[in-house]
């Protein structure tokens, strides 16, 4: 008897459940009216550089076209292009030019060209601990701490006594993680082509987490986009060679190219960008778009 | 009359030791869940404000909201669920009542068992090359699901059939010689007595499938996608959604400039979304439990 009661309970419970499976089965086959609409949706995937100012550039995009959906991913410069490569992705954020065996790849697999476009710059910036003396530093000197063969090892080696807090007189060099289009750039500028990072260093996965990680730690040094400044950390000016003037990173700097390791930002797609790709590229380089690279820390083109 | 021994007070004094040892181990437990859960929600308490819960993130996440991600992980934990959860109860029916003991039915419990070993990771790059790519279903939230579903299956097979296992022989006996079938026995006298371990393996998965960040991330989660206004339905099952552990990851990793209290008023969101599953599992479990018949 019991038994029969608790049977009854049962099937009256499998089924409730049943309208509530067929629910999520119709909302997944039908889609509904947004599902039409879901051609409009733009996959951004790339640099991490880029990544807030990409989000930036998201929200505001979808006040001003609601019917376009951008979805934005991190990861790295290298992330987007290879994606893009596979076809998973229909813009690729990139603080690094597509490089020619990528472009081959492009070309194999999908028969298309990469298309780039300069949406603005980054100046990047050398960051030390908001307690280190230290106040400028030449490319040459960056090498020094950076390359697997350079001299520079110490505090003391740059002339730096002595730092409040830090243990030890060892530079703790800060770099990225090696799909990072930023960890490109940086050993290409500083480094060299040929030049090999030193293995030691203290690799990080975002922008952020290379200045969350200079913040506390008074001897280290560590490279990242300008717009990641906070209290806890100080930028330095940064020389070509020695002798010449130490300048530290800023609009006009770059846009000046005084401003030693400032780079251009790109924007690819995969041959022509569809039609509501292209209006986001447009919207990007006009004026609401320019003005959130201000507003994050980047650098703007320069107007015409 | 007793007279203590020299062997009688050793044995008491073991006694204690084992017992103060146990409980210490117990409190060990208990302590750091307790302290994590109070430090999560102490830091994370000053952002937690009704804005917070409702409002889509701005500023590249450093302001605003979270209700993007809320919702995000609330679809993939109801989706994935309604995929795993018939599957896997289904199989654990068939592999505990009518599987014969033979290598095919050995093999499937193996594989079930090695199954629920594999890291998330793997499971994330499987979901990627199987949904993603060849079942052309793009990055999104299917996908995720889908992904997220597998991972939970191989758990929610374990759980259903250890359920079905704690129900007596003698019941099934006792049907069968009263000329049940065995779909009969199943359906009245296995299932009633074990819904409330199967419930409670099933819920208990959620937990894992709202807090799993890499399967998803791959197959079907955007760091950011601008949502106009708000509500519950968000989101079409054929794009990618947000998600509060990949949120949670974004703000503390990459957004900068975000104040200190958002990323653990996220993590507080997250520990909630959790607790509020369990509770509902241990309150099916004391409600089913409480009609047990042995």
């Amino acid at each position: 008897m019991n038994v029969s009661i608790r049977s009854k309970n049962l099937r009256g419970a499998v089924l409730g459940l049943v309208p509530v499976l067929l629910a999520t089965g119709c909302g997944n086959s039908g889609g509904g009216p947004s599902g039409d609409s879901s051609a409009d949706t733009i996959a951004n995937i790339g640099s991490d550089t880029m990544l807030q100012l990409a989000m930036a550039w998201s929200e505001a995009f979808k006040l001003a076209e609601p019917g376009v959906n951008v979805e934005v991913n991190g990861g790295g410069s290298g992330v987007g292009i290879a994606g893009l490569i596979n076809g998973s992705v229909d813009l690729a954020n990139s603080s690094r030019a597509f490089e020619e065996k990528e472009a081959a790849d492009l070309r194999a697999k999908q028969g298309k060209e990469p298309l780039g476009v300069t949406v603005g710059f980054d100046a990047l910036s050398i960051y030390v601990h908001k307690d280190n003396p230290l106040q400028e530093l030449t490319l040459e000197q960056l090498a020094g701490i950076y390359s697997r063969d350079g001299a520079i090892r110490t505090w003391s080696d740059l002339g730096v006594k002595a730092i409040p807090g830090a243990q030890g007189d060892e530079i703790i060099a800060i770099s990225r993680q090696n799909n990072s289009g930023t960890h490109h750039y940086f050993k290409e500028a500083v480094v060299g082509k040929k030049g090999v990072l030193r293995p030691d260093c203290v690799n990080q996965n975002g922008s952020a987490d290379v200045v969350n990680l200079v913040a506390t730690t008074p001897n280290a040094i560590g490279y990242s986009g300008m717009g990641y400044r906070t209290d806890a950390v100080r930028i330095l000016k940064v020389a070509k060679r020695a002798g010449e003037a130490a300048i530290l990173p800023s609009i006009a700097s770059t846009l000046d190219k005084s401003y030693p390791i400032a780079r251009p930002m790109f924007v690819y797609t995969a041959g022509e960008p569809a039609a509501h790709i292209k209006k986001y590229i447009d919207w990007i380089l006009s004026e609401p778009g320019q003005s959130l690279l201000a507003e994050n820390g980047y650098v703007p083109l320069p107007k015409q | 009359m007793f007279t203590e021994t020299l062997t009688g007070r050793k044995k008491q004094r073991h006694e204690r030791v084992a017992r103060m040892f146990f409980g210490l181990m117990t409190a060990a437990m208990v302590i750091p869940l307790l302290l994590i859960v109070g430090f999560v929600v102490f830091k994370g308490a000053p952002a937690m404000t009704w804005e917070f819960f409702s409002t889509n993130p701005r500023r590249g996440g450093t302001a605003g909201g979270i209700w993007p991600a809320l919702v995000g992980t609330l679809y993939l934990i109801l989706v994935s669920l309604c995929i795993s959860a018939p599957i896997g109860v289904l199989a654990a029916v068939y592999l505990n009542e009518y599987a014969k003991e033979n290598w095919f039915t050995r093999i499937v419990n193996l594989a079930v068992v090695n199954l629920a070993g594999v890291p998330s990771i793997v499971h994330g790059l499987f979901g990627l090359g199987a949904f993603v790519y060849a079942l052309h279903f793009g990055k999104s939230i299917l996908a995720a699901a889908l992904t997220l579903a597998i991972m939970t299956l191989p758990v929610i097979i374990a759980s259903t059939k250890e359920a079905l296992a704690s129900v007596p022989r003698s019941f099934r006996e006792a049907c069968w010689n009263v000329g049940a079938s065995r779909w009969q026995t199943i359906w009245r006298i296995v299932l009633p007595n074990s819904i409330s371990g199967i419930l409670t393996g099933v819920i208990l998965q959620v937990s894992r499938t709202a807090g799993e960040t890499a399967p998803v991330m791959l197959t079907g989660v955007a760091t950011f996608k601008a949502i106009e206004g708000g509500g519950l339905f968000l989101y079409d099952l054929r794009e990618q959604c947000m998600a509060l552990s990949m949120h949670l990851f974004y703000v503390r990793t990459q957004a900068s400039g975000a104040p200190e209290e958002l990323s653990y008023a996220i993590a507080a969101t997250l520990l909630g979304v959790v607790l509020l599953v369990n509770t509902t599992a241990i309150c099916f479990r004391v409600f089913l439990r409480a009609r047990k018949k042995w």
